[in-house]
């Protein structure tokens, strides 16, 4: 079985644009309704089972698309295999890091409450 | 008329420079091949390729200020002067305005340009319905000129790995046959990141195309049948 | 072949080169795709700080409504209005819709217009 074939990248970046999409829709949508928000109610929100899965769930699609998102650049300007395979490693530093630090702050709150 | 003309000669050793040039066109020149022949009068070290002189072989393929396109269809009427010519962009160059076309036809030849059919040969042709044959309408025309590969990001920066629009569009032209049976073969072997998904729909295939064809539409409706065949 | 092609030398420079709207558009969304990209961890950050305490999160509040701030931020609005537009218009180019030439560079042109209008009606806003 081919775990990393062509398609699979492809449909996995444009579901999760579709899923992003939605999300930042919604968002911009619903800031002019949203109270001037302060801290507690932004707390309530991130730590809430609404807000904690929505935040969690956009920044999941955030980096499986930059992933192949970034691969896909780097698949075309980093020929050299070894300075490809540093890039690659580069870029998936940041983005679990990115994700690492958002699941443990949603956590924290969500535990807090 | 100004021109300013890529120049490349193998055996000097020296790089390659753009050579300034001026002719005037008789009555009857109509497309720029008519004045690159006029100009070899001039200059007969001046290299490049042409046979058809009518956009059918597909020879004389170059960049005309800044586009792909063949001399033989471009009109002198609207060019812009001096007129710069250069060989086809990320093609190694032999000689001038000559290109090693090498590779880009490796490419046409993986795709299995042939019709591949498993069920036993009928006792005369392989018909085809009028609907069905419509199908292959802006695939066939196709002249190999490589006006599209030349012009398309994707292939500059992986040349030996990505097929390129043209490979791509004759590729499509033999999944799109009705009489041909190897549709899921040639989906697998299309199925991969550098071979089809190199291209990112930047459409500058189907801008230069002199025979007007779309092999950016191509490429869209093999992802879709491959799409299709996935769900 | 490989060993003499090697010695062959190539035209490909990019600034001799016609580009079409579409190709700018494309350009346009890989160097949006990446600014994104490195946004990415300074929004992770601002996101983990502003959950911390009431005192960090009225600093940020503060920091951020700083006309230095909004000035840059105007970069990644850029970027962000001009990748889900031209986003969009890849996902409907994919299914079909606008794929022919003609829309195609029509598609091309507005979302290239529309970017740079968004994040200065942006900046505008935030300043004032
Ligand atoms: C964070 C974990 C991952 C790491 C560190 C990683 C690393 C790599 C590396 C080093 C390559 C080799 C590139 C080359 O030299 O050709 C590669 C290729 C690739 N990866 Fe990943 N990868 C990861 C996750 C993924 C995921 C989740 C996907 C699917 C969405 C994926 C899809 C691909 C594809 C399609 C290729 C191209 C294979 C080829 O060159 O033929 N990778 N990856
Ligand atoms: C906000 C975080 C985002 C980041 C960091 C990001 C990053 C990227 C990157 C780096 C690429 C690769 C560009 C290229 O290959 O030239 C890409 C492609 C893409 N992005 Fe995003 N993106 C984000 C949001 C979005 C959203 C909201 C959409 C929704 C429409 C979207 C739609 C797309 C599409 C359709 C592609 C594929 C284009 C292609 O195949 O050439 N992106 N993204
Ligand atoms: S698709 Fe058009 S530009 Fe490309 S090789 Fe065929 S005829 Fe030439
Ligand atoms: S649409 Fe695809 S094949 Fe055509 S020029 Fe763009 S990247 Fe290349
Ligand atoms: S000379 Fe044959 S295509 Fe131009």
């Amino acid at each position: 079985m081919r775990l990393f074939d062509g398609q699979r990248a492809w449909v996995i970046q444009r579901i999760s644009a579709l899923l992003l999409l939605v999300l930042i829709v919604l968002a911009t949508l619903a800031l002019p309704f949203a109270a001037p928000l302060d801290f507690s109610a932004w707390r309530d929100f991130a730590g809430g089972v609404l807000g904690g899965p929505l935040i969690a769930l956009l920044f999941g699609a955030l980096c499986a698309h930059a992933w192949v998102g970034m691969r896909d650049i780097v698949l075309d300007y980093v020929q050299p295999r070894g300075l490809r395979f540093f890039v690659l490693s580069l870029i998936a530093v940041v983005l679990l890091g990115v994700l690492v630090r958002v699941l443990l702050s949603l956590a924290a709150v969500a535990l807090a409450a | 008329m100004k021109l300013s003309i890529y120049r490349f000669d193998p055996e000097s050793g020296k790089p390659p420079r753009m050579q300034a040039y001026e002719v005037r066109p008789e009555a009857g020149d109509k497309k720029l091949l008519d004045l690159l022949m006029r100009l070899r009068v001039q200059d007969d070290s001046l290299s490049f390729r042409r046979s058809c002189r009518e956009g059918v072989c597909g020879s004389d393929a170059m960049n005309i200020n800044g586009r792909n396109g063949l001399a033989c269809l471009t009109a002198l009427d609207g060019l812009k002067e001096p007129l710069v010519l250069r060989p086809l962009p990320g093609f190694p160059v032999i000689r001038d305005l000559i290109v090693d076309m090498t590779q880009f036809f490796a490419h046409y030849h993986s795709i299995k340009p042939w019709l591949i059919n498993s069920e036993p040969l009928p006792e005369r042709e392989r018909l085809q319905s009028p609907a069905e044959r419509e199908r292959l309408d802006g695939l066939y025309e196709c002249i190999l000129c490589a006006c599209c590969s030349a012009f398309c990001p994707s292939y500059w920066w992986n040349p030996d790995k990505f097929i390129g629009p043209s490979g791509l569009l004759q590729a499509y032209r033999f999944i799109a046959d009705s009489r041909d049976t190897a549709t899921a073969e040639r989906l697998d072997f299309l199925d991969d990141v550098y071979r089809l998904y190199r291209c990112r729909t930047i459409m500058n295939c189907t801008e230069v195309c002199p025979k007007g064809l779309s092999p950016s539409h191509a490429i869209e409706r093999i992802r879709l049948a491959l799409l299709r065949r996935s769900s | 072949m490989d060993r003499h092609s090697r010695r062959l030398p190539m035209f490909l420079n990019l600034a001799q080169i016609r580009f079409p709207i579409g190709a700018i558009a494309s350009i346009a969304h890989r160097v949006s795709g990446v600014l994104l990209f490195i946004t990415l961890p300074v929004i992770a950050l601002l996101l983990d700080a502003s959950l911390r305490s009431e005192e960090v999160f009225a600093l940020l509040r503060k920091l951020l409504s700083s006309p230095l701030c909004v000035v840059a931020a105007t970069v990644p609005v850029w970027a962000l209005v001009h990748h889900v537009l031209a986003g969009v218009r890849h996902l409907l180019m994919d299914v079909g819709v606008g794929s022919e030439l003609a829309r195609a560079r029509a598609s091309a042109r507005v979302v290239l217009l529309a970017a740079p209008v968004v994040a200065l009606l942006f900046l505008v806003w935030g300043l004032s």
